[in-house]
C-alpha cells in the first residue's frame, strides 16, 4: 500500500479571531482524483496553502505522499502547483515562463508540454504583460499537467478559461489519473467537479462538511424552476421529484426538482405555460438548504 | 449572508459610488510616508535655520560670499549660494535640493506604486469595472499627492517663518519644494500612462528627474549654459533665488509645466486600455533562455536591466565629482574660511583631492543603500503580488530563494562602488588629478559596510515586517545621512551624530580605513540578515 497522497491531521488555521480551517482531517489517496469543494471563503485556498507550506499551520500537521509539508524542498520534489489567481513576470514571454519554472521543477515531459501549448492555444511567445488572466491560468496549467510530479494541486483553475479551454482541462485531467498521478483540485462549482472527480469532499466556513463519492454527490443537484402562465395555475405538491413549491402569485409558480424531470415536466405538459425559467443552485443555497444556515 | 439575503442581493440596483472613495483609497496608500517625508522636510528645515546663528554665525563676510558665490565647483555640487548672510537663505543653500530631491523621489515612486503598481496588480480590474473611468480615478490620485506636497510646502514655509525668517522668502521656498514634488508626481503618473509596467515607469521617472538635477548642476556651474536651468525643476528651485529677490516666474514656470504634464497624462489616460500602457509590449519575440536555469540565474536576471540603469546615473554623477576634483580643491584651499565652514557642516578635508573625493564617496553610501533598499522592496512586492508564487511552489527552499536575491543584490551594490570608483577616477585623470584608481576604489568600496547595513535592514523587515521592507532598508543610509546633516549642521550632542553610520566612515582615501567601526557595521548587517532570513523562513507568505 503507497502512502497517501495528502493525509492532514487536525489541521487548523486561524486568522486571528478568525477560524479559517478547523480541525481538517483528509485522506487522499494515491492515483485519485480529488474534488475539494466549496462556497467562495470557505477555506480551500487556505487548506491548499498550508498543503504547500506557504502558510504556517495553527496546529495540525500534513503531509504530502508521507513528507512533512512543512519540508518544502522533499514534499514539492512530487507536486506541481496552480495557483487560484495567477500572476507573472510581465517581461518574460509564456515560453521563458515555462522554461523557468521546467529548470528549477521537478522535472518535465517536454514533448507533452509542447503538445499541451498547442492544445490550450496558447502563444507563448508574447510577453506575460500582455496575457490575459485566462492565458496567465493556462501558462501554470500547462507547467502543472507537463511536469512528472505524481500530484497535481489546482485550485480554482478554470475560473478564467472559456468553455473549449475547459474541455481541454477535463481532458487533460482524465490522461493524468490514465497515468496514475493523483489530482486534488479546488472548485466552487459542482457541475465541474461532478465531471471529473472519483470523490468530493465539501468544506464550508472551515469545516470539512462530508466526503462522498460523486453518485452520492448528485444527491445534492437540485434545480431550481420558474414558470408563468396564462391559465390557471396546476397543483404540483404531489409531482414526484417537486420540492419546495412556491405558489408565488396567481400566474407563477416557483418550485425545485431533483432527480429526473419526467414527471414535472408532464404535470406542466397541461398546463399553458408561457415562460419557463431553469437555474441550477449556487453551492451556497445547497449547503443552506442542506445544513442548516450556521455557520459564517 | 442568509438565503434570502443571498438571492435579492443581486435585484439591489448598484449604487454609484462617490469620487471620494477613490480619494480615501489613495490617501490610505500614502499617508504614512506622507507624514514622514512632510515632518523630515518641515523640520529639517526649521532646524538648520534655528541653529543658524551658533554654526555660521557672522564668520562669513561680503568678500568671501562673492568669492563661494563665484566658484564653479562650489556652484555645481551644491547649488548657487544666494543668501548666506541669513538663516533662511543659508538653510535654502544647505538643505533645498536635498530636499527637493528627497520629495520628489518619494513622490514619483509613491504615484508609480499607487497607480501603475496596483494596475500592475490586477486591483484596478474591479476599481474600474465602471462608474468612474480611467483618467479621473488618476485625477484623483494626482490631486491627493499634489496636496500633500502642497502640504508639505505649507508646513516648509510656516516652519521658517516660525523661526524666524522673512514670510516673503519662507512662502517662496515653500511653494518651490511643493511644486518640485508635484512636478515629480505629475512626471510619474505620465510615465505610468506610456510605459506598461511599475518598475518602467519608475524608472523613466527618476531618469527624467536625474537629468534634471543634472541640468541644474551644469547651469549653476557653467555660466554659458545658465540657461539650463529653465528645463529642471530643481533649476527652477534655485532660480527663484528665496530670501534675496524672492522671484515667482520660476515658480509659475515649473507650476505651468506640472499642469501641462499632468493634463498630458490623464489625456494620455483615457486613449488607453486598463492595464495596459501607451507602449504596448512587444506582440512577441523568440525566447531568450539565458539566465533562467536556477533561482541564483533568474535573480541576476532580473536585477541586469534596473543595474544598468543605476550604474548610469551614478557613474555620471561620480565623473562629474572627478572633473571638478582640481577646481574645487584649489578654491578652497585658496579660501580657508569656507574650509572651516564646510569642515564644520560636515565636509572635512575638502582642500586636497583625496579629502575632497573622500567627502563625495561618503555621499555614494547612499544611492548604493537605497538599491539595495529597492531590490529587497521589489522581492517582497513580487511575494505579495504572487510573481514568486510559481517559484515557492517549486522544489526549492525560501532561505535559497531569499540567499539568491541576497546573493544578487549584494553583488548588484558592489558593482555600483566599482563602477563609481572608476567613473571618479577617470573624471580626474581627464583634469589631472593626483587619484590613483586604486584610490578611488578604495575609497567608494569604503562605504561599503553601509550598504550592507541596508540589505540587513531590508531582509530584517521581509521577515517580520513586509510592509516595510523599503523604508526599514533605507533607513541606514538615508536616514543616518539626513541625521548626520542636521547633527552637523545645528551642533547637536555628540552621540546624536554618532548613531549615523556615516560618523564612523573614515575619511577614504585621504585616512586609513576605520577597520574596526567596518567590522562592527557588517557584523551588524550580519546579524540583521540571519534574523530577518530567520523569520522570512517561519512566516506565512504573502499574496
Ligand atoms: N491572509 C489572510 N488573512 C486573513 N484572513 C484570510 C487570509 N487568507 C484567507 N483569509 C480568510 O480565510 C477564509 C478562507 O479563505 P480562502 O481559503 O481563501 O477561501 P476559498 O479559497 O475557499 O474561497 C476567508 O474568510 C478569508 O477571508
Ligand atoms: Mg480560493
Amino acid at each position: 500500500m503507497s502512502a497517501p497522497a495528502v493525509r492532514t491531521d487536525r489541521l487548523t488555521k486561524r486568522y486571528g479571531r478568525l477560524l479559517a480551517l478547523d480541525e481538517l482531517d483528509l485522506t487522499v489517496p494515491a492515483g485519485e482524483v480529488f474534488g475539494f469543494l466549496g462556497p467562495n471563503g470557505a477555506g480551500k485556498s487556505t487548506t491548499i496553502r498550508l498543503l504547500l507550506g506557504m502558510t504556517r499551520p495553527s496546529s495540525g500537521r500534513a503531509w504530502i505522499f508521507d513528507t512533512d509539508a512543512a519540508d518544502v524542498a522533499g514534499a514539492h520534489r512530487r507536486l506541481a502547483y496552480v495557483p487560484a489567481d495567477v500572476a507573472l513576470w510581465p517581461r518574460l514571454t509564456g515560453a521563458e515562463i515555462l522554461d523557468l519554472l521546467d529548470r528549477t521543477g521537478p522535472g518535465t515531459d517536454r514533448a507533452y508540454r509542447d503538445e499541451l501549448v498547442e492544445r490550450f492555444a496558447l502563444d507563448p511567445s508574447k510577453p506575460a504583460g500582455a496575457y490575459s488572466t485566462g492565458n496567465r491560468q493556462k501558462v501554470a496549467l500547462i507547467a502543472a499537467f507537463a511536469t512528472r510530479a505524481p500530484l497535481l494541486v489546482l485550485d480554482e483553475p478554470t475560473s478564467g478559461l472559456d468553455p473549449l479551454m475547459e474541455r481541454e482541462f477535463r481532458r487533460a485531467v482524465t490522461e493524468a489519473r490514465d497515468e496514475g498521478r493523483t489530482v486534488f483540485l479546488s472548485s466552487h462549482q459542482l457541475a465541474e467537479v461532478e465531471a471529473v472527480c472519483d470523490r468530493v469532499a465539501i468544506l464550508r466556513a472551515g469545516r470539512l462538511v462530508d466526503v462522498a463519492t460523486v453518485p452520492d454527490l448528485r444527491r445534492l443537484h437540485r434545480t431550481e424552476v420558474l414558470v408563468r402562465f396564462a391559465g390557471p395555475v396546476p397543483d404540483l405538491t404531489a409531482v414526484p421529484g417537486v420540492d419546495s413549491v412556491d405558489p408565488g402569485t396567481d400566474s407563477a409558480v416557483r418550485f425545485t426538482v431533483s432527480g429526473p424531470p419526467g414527471p414535472a415536466l408532464r404535470a406542466l405538459a397541461a398546463a399553458d405555460v408561457t415562460t419557463l425559467t431553469m437555474r441550477e443552485p449556487t453551492l451556497e443555497e445547497i449547503f443552506l438548504d442542506y445544513y442548516g444556515e450556521t455557520g459564517r | 449572508m442568509t438565503a434570502a439575503e443571498l438571492r435579492t442581493a443581486g435585484a439591489v440596483p448598484v449604487r454609484p459610488i462617490a469620487g471620494g472613495a477613490y480619494t480615501r483609497l489613495a490617501l490610505h496608500q500614502v499617508r504614512r510616508g506622507a507624514l514622514v517625508v512632510l515632518a523630515v522636510t518641515a523640520g529639517m528645515s526649521a532646524l538648520v535655520a534655528t541653529t543658524y546663528e551658533s554654526t555660521v554665525g557672522d564668520a562669513l563676510d561680503p568678500a568671501a560670499l562673492a568669492a563661494l558665490a563665484e566658484n564653479p565647483a562650489i556652484r555645481t555640487l551644491f547649488g548657487e549660494p544666494v543668501a548666506l548672510d541669513s538663516a533662511g537663505g543659508f538653510t535654502v543653500w544647505r538643505t533645498g535640493t536635498v530636499l527637493a530631491v528627497l520629495l520628489s523621489v518619494w513622490g514619483l515612486l509613491a504615484a508609480t506604486r499607487i497607480t501603475r503598481g496596483e494596475e500592475d496588480a490586477g486591483r484596478w480590474g474591479l476599481l474600474l469595472a465602471g462608474r468612474l473611468a480611467l483618467p479621473a480615478v488618476l485625477r484623483r490620485h494626482l490631486t491627493v499627492l499634489c496636496g500633500v506636497m502642497g502640504l508639505t510646502g505649507v508646513a516648509v514655509a510656516g516652519a521658517l517663518t516660525a523661526v524666524g525668517t522673512p514670510p516673503a522668502g519662507a512662502a517662496v521656498h515653500g511653494a518651490g519644494l511643493a511644486l518640485a514634488g508635484m512636478f515629480a508626481v505629475a512626471a510619474a503618473i505620465l510615465a505610468g500612462q506610456v510605459l506598461p509596467t511599475r518598475a518602467g515607469a519608475s524608472g523613466a521617472a527618476v531618469a527624467l528627474l536625474g537629468l534634471g538635477l543634472l541640468a541644474r548642476m551644469v547651469g549653476d556651474g557653467v555660466a554659458a549654459l545658465a540657461w539650463l536651468r529653465w528645463l529642471s525643476p530643481y533649476g527652477l528651485l534655485a532660480l527663484t533665488r528665496p530670501y534675496r529677490e524672492d522671484r515667482a516666474l520660476p515658480l509659475v514656470v515649473l507650476a505651468l509645466a506640472t499642469v501641462v504634464v499632468g493634463a498630458v497624462a490623464l489625456a494620455l489616460a483615457g486613449r488607453r486600455d486598463v492595464g495596459a500602457g501607451l507602449v504596448a509590449p512587444a506582440a512577441g519575440r523568440a525566447p531568450r533562455r539565458w539566465l533562467l536555469g536556477s533561482v541564483r540565474a533568474f535573480a541576476v536576471r532580473r536585477l541586469l536591466r534596473p543595474l544598468a540603469g543605476w550604474s548610469a546615473g551614478v557613474g555620471a554623477y561620480f565623473l562629474l565629482i572627478g572633473v571638478l576634483a582640481v577646481s574645487m580643491t584649489d578654491f578652497l584651499a585658496d579660501n580657508q574660511r569656507f574650509a572651516d565652514l564646510a569642515g564644520e557642516a560636515g565636509f572635512a578635508g575638502l582642500g586636497s583631492v583625496r579629502g575632497y573625493t573622500a567627502t563625495m564617496f561618503a555621499l555614494l553610501a547612499v544611492p548604493v543603500g537605497v538599491f539595495a533598499a529597492v531590490r529587497m522592496a521589489g522581492f517582497a512586492a513580487a511575494e505579495a503580488d504572487r510573481r514568486l508564487t510559481g517559484l515557492h511552489a517549486q522544489p526549492i527552499t525560501r532561505g535559497r530563494l531569499l540567499g539568491a536575491e541576497v546573493a544578487a543584490t549584494g553583488a548588484g551594490a558592489a558593482v555600483l562602488l566599482t563602477v563609481a570608483g572608476a567613473a571618479t577616477w577617470l573624471g580626474a585623470a581627464a583634469v589631472d588629478a593626483d587619484l590613483p584608481v586604486l584610490a578611488a576604489l578604495a575609497g567608494t568600496w569604503n562605504v561599503l559596510p553601509i550598504a550592507l547595513l541596508c540589505l540587513g535592514a531590508a531582509v530584517l523587515a521581509l521577515g517580520w515586517a513586509p510592509r516595510a521592507v523599503a523604508a526599514a532598508g533605507a533607513l541606514p543610509a538615508a536616514g543616518g545621512f539626513l541625521l548626520q546633516v542636521v547633527a552637523d549642521s545645528t551642533g547637536a550632542p555628540a552621540w546624536v551624530s554618532r548613531l549615523s553610520p556615516f560618523a564612523h566612515l573614515a575619511a577614504v582615501p585621504d585616512t586609513a580605513p576605520n577597520w574596526p567601526a567596518s567590522a562592527v557595521m557588517t557584523a551588524l548587517a550580519g546579524a540583521a540578515l540571519l534574523a530577518g532570513g530567520y523569520g522570512y523562513r517561519r512566516r506565512d507568505l504573502r499574496g
